[in-house]
């Protein structure tokens, strides 16, 4: 009965939304059933055959998720995920009555869902998840969470209500202590140990001299490790096998992210050939403004890149910034991107020595330019209006990159998804 | 003469971007025409020798914990530094710290080096936001805090400010902050002495009396240009 009801009202609710024209839509129809309906979610997640696995952290959810779904699809599931974006309860709500048949039949095997690390704990009085992912935790959105170690408590308390198994980054220790006592098994993913140094801990991103960070390598055994990469090939240690893939999704964090997608997707498809499995990797796509490339009028390539913290900013501007390309960066204030900048200090920007940022852009093109300046990175332009600052971008010859806080991205993806081939 | 510019437990007390405080007094230095050394100082370590600086920042509460029994280790030497009329910028969790007190949510009472007569109490509610505080010394200042302390002064206290926009010391009585000789404990992150280079070169003039406030404008462009978006700023 709540099946039916729930499923019909949230059409509706949708129907009603896309007809006046109204964007925002996805968040509406959720709030509706979730206060008409309780338990709605609940009953509707329990009929999948395979259950419900959670991703969550700080960094490279969306990525990961993406990765987990398409590697699922590939060996033939039918897999229910939540669109970009909306990983917030609501959001699943509104898809989930969205994509049921309208008598309430989900018909899929497994949800795959992306959750922001508060929501994700909350979610999990819900719906038990089968298997819980837990990717890192590091400085983010602190004005939003206090401290580091109440977003690492959160991530770990959704792992621990996985009901079948955990699988976590070995090599954040907050995360890995935390869950070593787990009643469920625990699937290990890391990197080789003369990998660390590109991956450093939060607190070892801020760390001064003095003593020197514990690079130690992780004291479990690695379901799935990370052994070697350069440029867009990724060599990976599974079930006792080195192999190689060339990835689309490149850049070194997303090469350790997709060994927690293997971790994952090997927990729920045991039987799995890992061969296979890099060959389902090796064609996924970007993400929403994860590195995604549009191919601009004068023949350019521009890649916008989401960067939401000091630990995405530094490994995007590790992985992505090569020789002769040009820069914008775009920060804006908005509670999702943070209110708060200090975030951008805890960034070491020397590493763009000699260059210079083409372009600031967003409601905080200024305070960009200013962290700027006292790393000596000269600035060409401070437009706050991302409009006209993607039109300058867009004319420069050559190869771009965009690194964009989350709102700032969200802006600019509409701009390029809309005329990146056209006249900007 | 070199600028000695120390930075205590750098490691542990680094959450909010405090360290932007640093780089922007090295570099304001350098442009001062004067070369500075950094310290780190960690637990443990013999204090530096020279010290015409010393910064702190915040932390989180398990950090703080871990550097308390510090503090009141090398208590006597900053105290003689205060005294001798060293430049500091305490923020946040270093500032609590510098203060006699902290007493948890739970009642456990932290004990400070008492630097500032100000107490502080655990409340269950953060105060985040950005923040304005207007101080005789270095002008308005802008920052962003982001505590769940509620420090009260002491009787004889000076405070750093009066709070023109955000909860400053406690959410009250519109003090923030706290000032003893040259040293001065806050609240502001944001981090602080970016969005304020009067107060960034206060402390560099406070440290080598030599120094004029003469730097060119041009350098203070974008610094002018943050303020006053500050100014405006409706969230």
């Amino acid at each position: 009965m709540r099946r039916t009801v729930g499923t019909l009202l949230g059409k509706s609710v949708a129907g009603a939304v896309r007809l006046r024209g109204k964007s925002g839509g996805q968040a509406l129809p959720g709030l509706v059933v979730e206060t008409l309906v309780p338990g709605y979610l609940g009953v509707m997640l329990r009929q999948l055959p395979q259950g419900v696995v959670i991703i969550t952290g700080t960094n490279g959810k969306t990525t990961t998720t993406k990765m987990v779904v398409e590697l699922l699809l590939a060996h033939g599931m039918r897999v229910l995920t939540n669109p970009t974006g909306s990983n917030l309860t609501r959001g699943i709500i509104s898809s989930v009555s969205q994509q049921a048949k309208r008598g309430g039949r989900l018909p899929f095997d497994i949800a795959v869902f992306e959750l922001d690390e508060a929501y994700a704990r909350q979610f999990t009085d819900v719906v038990k998840p089968r298997f819980v992912l837990g990717l890192n935790a590091s400085r983010d959105q602190l004005d939003r969470f206090g401290e580091v170690d109440v977003v690492a408590r959160l991530v770990s308390e959704t792992m621990l209500a996985a009901t079948d198994g955990i699988i976590v980054n070995a090599d954040d220790k907050r995360l890995s202590a935390a869950v070593s006592s787990a009643d469920v098994p625990i699937a290990y993913f890391g990197v080789a140990p003369q990998l660390l140094t590109y991956f450093p801990r939060d607190d070892e991103l801020v760390a001064v001299d003095g003593p020197e960070p514990t690079l130690e390598a992780a004291d479990v055994p690695l379901g799935v490790e990370l052994l070697a990469f350069e440029d867009d090939q990724a060599t990976y240690r599974m079930a006792g096998q080195e192999l190689k893939a060339r990835l689309q999704v490149t850049g070194q964090h997303n090469f350790q992210n997709a060994a927690g997608a293997l971790a994952l997707v090997r927990a729920v498809l045991p039987d799995v050939d890992p061969t296979e499995l890099l060959e389902a990797l090796a064609a996924v796509q970007p993400a929403f403004g994860r590195g995604q490339e549009y191919t601009l009028l004068n023949g350019s390539k521009l890649q916008l890149n989401l960067v939401k913290n000091p630990a995405s900013f530094r490994q995007g501007l590790a992985s992505y910034v090569q020789k002769g390309t040009s820069l914008m960066i775009a920060i804006n204030d908005r509670v999702a991107d943070s209110r708060d900048m200090s975030w951008l200090w805890d960034i070491d920007f020397t590493s763009l020595a000699g260059r210079t940022v083409m372009l600031t852009t967003g409601s905080r093109a200024v305070d960009m330019a200013l962290r700027l300046q006292y790393d000596d990175i000269p600035v060409g332009s401070v437009e706050p209006d991302i409009e006209k600052a993607l039109t300058a971008f867009a004319r420069l010859p050559g190869d771009k990159v965009i690194f964009a806080s989350y709102t700032a991205m969200l802006r600019l993806h509409a701009l390029l998804e809309k005329n990146a081939g056209k006249d900007l | 003469m070199k600028l000695h510019i120390v930075h205590i437990y750098p490691n542990e007390m680094n959450t909010y971007g405090d360290r932007g405080n640093l780089l922007v007094l090295k570099k304001r230095a350098e442009w001062h025409g004067l070369e500075s050394v950094i310290h780190y100082y960690h637990a443990g370590d013999a204090f530096p020798k020279q010290a015409d600086i010393v910064l702190g920042g915040g932390g989180e509460d398990r950090a703080q914990d871990a550097i308390q029994g510090d503090i009141l280790r090398i208590g006597d030497k900053l105290h003689a530094l205060v005294a001798a009329g060293v430049p500091m910028l305490m923020v946040c969790g270093t500032y609590q710290l510098f203060g006699k007190r902290f007493i948890t949510h739970e009642g456990r009472e932290i004990k400070g080096i008492g630097i500032f007569d100000v107490e502080t109490f655990g409340g269950d509610k953060r105060l985040i936001g950005n923040a304005a505080v207007e101080t005789a010394d270095f002008g308005t200042l802008y920052g962003f805090e982001n505590h769940s302390g509620r420090t009260r002064l002491g009787a004889a206290q000076q405070p750093l400010g009066t709070v023109i926009r955000g909860n400053g010391n406690n959410g009250e009585d519109k003090t923030e902050g706290a000032r003893t000789h040259n040293a001065i404990g806050t609240y502001l992150h944001g981090p602080l002495l970016p969005n304020n280079p009067k107060l960034a070169d206060s402390l560099l003039i406070l440290a080598r009396p030599e120094l004029t406030d003469t730097l060119s404008a041009a350098y203070d462009d974008l610094a002018e240009r943050s303020r006053a978006n500050a100014r405006t700023r409706k969230y």
